[in-house]
């Protein structure tokens, strides 16, 4: 029975076909709400209210020619897709979701595991990286190196605001910091510059405007996708969709309080909180420009790293009250 | 490390095929050289093949966005070859397309800004409320694009009552918009630090580089067709001639958005004063000889046409100097020294209608650098012949083959 | 960064409750305004074979045949392919028999269903016609 209830967390639900679901669903949702507020209507034709709409763009992708450039690391080039989505996939595992036991660990919630959450979340950078280095045209190659440029930047904010709700909770585990939450929900409202760091960095993360310097189209075409194609592109569309579902879950749980009670009602909260927050980020992308990468750089380094130490200092003033 | 890339004639930050040839020191542009050609249409030779009549709507199509200018170029020097006097009513109604024009011209290319610099809210708010515009010109003349509203001695449609009155309306709503533009696209931090202190293109050097339109009003030159040699009635229509003085991207965004309230301004001043009379005089379709140069101050800088007419019914010579052209120079002296994330927006800046400028082609063998002149049936037995010696390209090849 | 960080977001939540600018175009259309400048036709009873529409259409889309000199019988082929919608012809049409209509759907599988073949026999004149002939011949 244990063995079921595991293969059933790790393929169903919050395993791989929820998350697949899911990220197509957020993805649909975000074009939406980008569509509605510029004042256009978004996908619209297919299913109801274009909800198929991310869905078949990936079937599309899934039955196009698949291409591999001459010069390319054939080896790397085809196997970085497939990495990603498998470390992204695991990272989904850490969220707090369902059947936490805050007495028994188990393989999947230790003290701790909000740092390999964090460190599982950067790998994607990596692999990005590497994709755009191994494609060797050049536009892919300069859009790698966007890529970790911008990694530098907003990687220590990212870190340092989401510190700030573990010390306050005392705890290195996502579960346990979402319950010190949701048993002081009034301690939530420390943590509002980090949210918005957080915000900010994840927003860096999903490479979304106005961070999207690595594959800004008008300067680079595709950046780092340049050379990619059918089912590779697929994969890499998958990687970000779900990376947003982790990260935005990642930001909910430890700023909004998490996912209490029992599967359906922490299978509600997520869908609430999750898209609470998908919803902040498309506002963000639809109300700045995208800015240059050293803009970029300044702007991580100069106002939200001190931001994130400030929110640090002050929770440690609150901690020491209390 | 330098290294020299093409960008384009295919890229996503040019709407037309054009090659930016950059040198690159990492991020920033050592050299730039532009290559023409991708886009020859033959406009020229075609125009000597039809009538003064046909040759209105054939200049029409020299471009999509500022067809009334070409036109008005065209048929305004046709009339000072017929010498003849247009009724006062058709050019004030010239005058109006012209403005009208401007405007959806003007917020085209604030959109496309927005684009350029990964701003797509901007982009798509403003394409929206340009749509006021087209709808105008679309009642009023009958097409959304190609209004088509000229002909030799006049134009071909009036303005009546309730036209005007809805065109004073919409003013209303686009000089709100447009003020809350002219907030939003100055003030707007991260679009401000994108387009401030790119693309500089010093006064002294926009003088000697032939630089025309906002480029030139941008680095702080008064300079305007409409005040220097009115054309039309210019001359009676009280307006500014608008300048910045940053001689940046964001200069040439002010210098538009300022044109924008001044075309308004313009645009109610010819309906409150449209004088009552014909809209066309009689002409005869046969041009008298001789040759003319025609100037026009287009949306997006001085167009100028030269016809040379010999007696027939068919124009002898007509050149067209499209204001693209003449931002080319200036526009490879702005992209030095840039990042390559400005490159769309500096290129941009100039607003390029890249087949405008597209005059000729020159056939050039890469290996020695000689031209020739081949006839198509050549060409095409010369390209046969290259497939034919060239099976495979092979891996590391570098271009030209 | 300026103090105007987030200008733009009360105009985007504004528009988030207000009806899209965009129509869904294959199932609302929006109103063609009154002259629109859409296809051209024929009406056969009004021409007189002046053949001005095919002396001035800038795009040569207007091609008129003699079928039978006698009988008067005349062809027009509108090359709706290679029209530009200028209303040239409509202009020059000293009867009013070019008309542009409301029509701007016009695209086709293939450009051979573009073409409109009107066959007429040629109308009698009317006195008042004549008049309008004679005087646009060498005057536009």
């Amino acid at each position: 029975m244990a063995i079921l209830k595991t293969f059933f967390y790790l393929l169903v639900y919050p395993g791989l076909v929820f998350l697949i679901v899911y990220s197509l669903f957020c993805e649909w949702f975000d074009r939406k709400t980008y569509a509605r507020l510029q004042n256009r209507r978004g996908p619209l034709h297919t299913g109801k209210a274009g909800l198929l709409q991310p869905a078949a763009d990936l079937i599309k992708l899934f039955s196009k020619e698949d291409i591999v450039p001459e010069k390319a690391d054939r080896i790397m080039f085809t196997a970085l897709p497939v990495f990603g989505l498998a470390i992204i996939l695991t990272s989904a595992m850490y969220l707090p979701i369902w059947n936490y036991s805050m007495t028994k660990t188990g393989f999947n919630s230790f003290p701790g595991d909000i740092i390999v959450l964090i460190y599982l979340l950067s790998l994607p950078t990596i692999i990005l990286f590497l994709a755009g280095w191994h494609s060797t045209s050049f536009f892919s190659t300069i859009g790698g190196v966007r890529v970790i440029t911008m990694f530098f930047g907003y990687e220590i904010p990212l870190l340092l605001s989401v510190l700030s709700p573990a010390i306050l909770a005392g705890s290195w585990r996502l579960a346990e910091i979402a319950q010190f939450f949701q048993a002081n929900p009034g301690l939530l409202s420390v943590n509002v510059i980090g949210f918005f760091i957080a915000l900010a960095a994840l927003q860096a993360k999903l490479e979304r405007t106005p961070f999207d310097i690595p594959h800004a189209e008008t300067e680079i075409v595709g950046g780092t996708f340049t050379e990619y194609t059918g089912r590779k592109l697929a994969f890499f569309r998958l990687i970000t969709d779900i990376e947003m579902v982790v990260g935005s879950g990642l930001i909910a749980t430890v700023f909004l309080g998490g996912f209490p009670g029992g599967i359906f009602s922490s299978f509600i909260w997520f869908i609430i909180k999750t898209l609470f927050v998908i919803f902040l980020l498309s506002v963000i992308k639809a109300a700045f420009s995208r800015l240059r990468i050293d803009q970029m750089v300044r702007f991580s380094w100069y106002i939200l790293a001190p931001l994130g130490i400030l929110q640090i200092f002050i929770t440690l003033l609150v901690k020491l009250k209390f | 490390m330098s290294i020299t890339i093409p960008i384009g004639p295919q890229h996503p930050a040019l709407k037309e095929p054009i090659s930016l040839k950059m040198t690159f020191d990492g991020e920033i542009i050592k050299d730039a050289d532009i290559r023409l050609g991708y886009n020859h249409r033959g406009l020229e030779k075609l125009f000597e093949g039809k009538s003064y009549v046909q040759n209105i709507y054939v200049t029409e199509r020299i471009c999509g966005i500022c067809s009334h200018s070409h036109t008005t170029c065209f048929v305004n020097g046709v009339e000072k070859l017929l010498g003849i006097e247009i009724p006062k009513r058709a050019s004030y109604i010239r005058m109006l397309i012209g403005e009208l024009e401007r405007v959806h011209s003007h917020l085209l290319w604030l959109g496309v800004a927005g684009h350029e610099a990964g701003f797509e809210s901007f982009f798509m708010y403003t394409w929206r409320d340009r749509e006021i515009v087209m709808d105008i010109l679309e009642e009023s003349s009958g097409n959304r694009v190609h209004y088509a509203i000229n002909t030799i001695g006049g134009v071909r449609r009036d303005i009546d009552e309730t036209q005007r009155t809805r065109i004073l309306n919409s003013l209303k709503i686009l000089k709100e918009r447009t003020d809350y533009y002219k907030n939003l696209g100055t003030t707007e931090p991260s679009f401000v630090a994108r387009l401030s202190g790119i693309g500089i293109l010093p006064r002294e050097q926009a003088l000697s580089l032939c630089s025309v339109g906002p480029t030139l009003r941008a680095s702080n030159i008064d300079m305007d067709v409409r005040k220097d040699d009115p054309y039309l009635a210019y001359d009676e229509v009280p307006f500014e001639v608008s300048t910045a003085d940053t001689c940046d991207v964001l200069g040439r965004t002010v210098v538009r958005i300022k044109e924008l309230f001044q075309s308004y301004n313009i645009i109610e001043y010819i309906l409150r004063n449209l004088p009552a009379g014909d809209i066309k005089a009689k002409v005869p379709r046969k041009v008298p000889a001789g040759e003319t140069v025609s100037r026009y101050e287009a949306p997006r800088g001085e167009n100028i046409h030269y016809i040379k007419s010999n007696g027939t019914e068919k124009p002898e010579r007509l050149k067209v100097r499209a204001p693209t052209l003449a931002n080319y120079p200036a526009t490879v002296a702005m992209l030095k020294n840039g990042f390559i994330a400005d490159i769309p927006l500096i290129f941009a800046a100039i607003d390029p209608c890249i087949c405008c400028a597209e005059r000729m082609v020159e056939v050039k063998d890469t290996k020695t650098g000689r031209a020739e002149i081949k006839t198509f049936d050549e060409l095409k037995k010369y390209s046969r012949d290259f497939y034919k010696n060239h099976k495979k390209i092979k891996k590391d090849t570098v271009w030209p083959f | 960064m300026g103090k105007k960080l987030g200008f733009f977001i009360p105009e985007l939540w504004r528009h988030i409750f207000k009806k899209p600018a965009t129509v869904d175009y294959p199932f609302e259309k929006l109103k063609v305004p009154k002259g629109f400048r859409g296809l051209p036709v024929l009406n056969t009873e009004l021409c007189i074979v002046c053949k001005a529409c095919e002396r001035d259409c800038p795009a040569e889309a207007i091609e008129i045949r003699t079928i039978l000199e006698e009988e008067k019988k005349f062809q027009m082929t509108i090359h709706n392919d290679r029209c530009v919608h200028c209303g040239q012809c409509a202009d020059v049409c000293p009867t009013n028999a070019m008309t542009l209509n409301n029509e701007f759907e016009l695209s086709e599988p293939s450009r051979w269903n573009m073409k409109f073949r009107y066959a007429y026999t040629r109308q009698l004149r009317k006195k008042s016609d004549r008049n309008v002939d004679e005087k646009d011949k060498e005057i536009l």
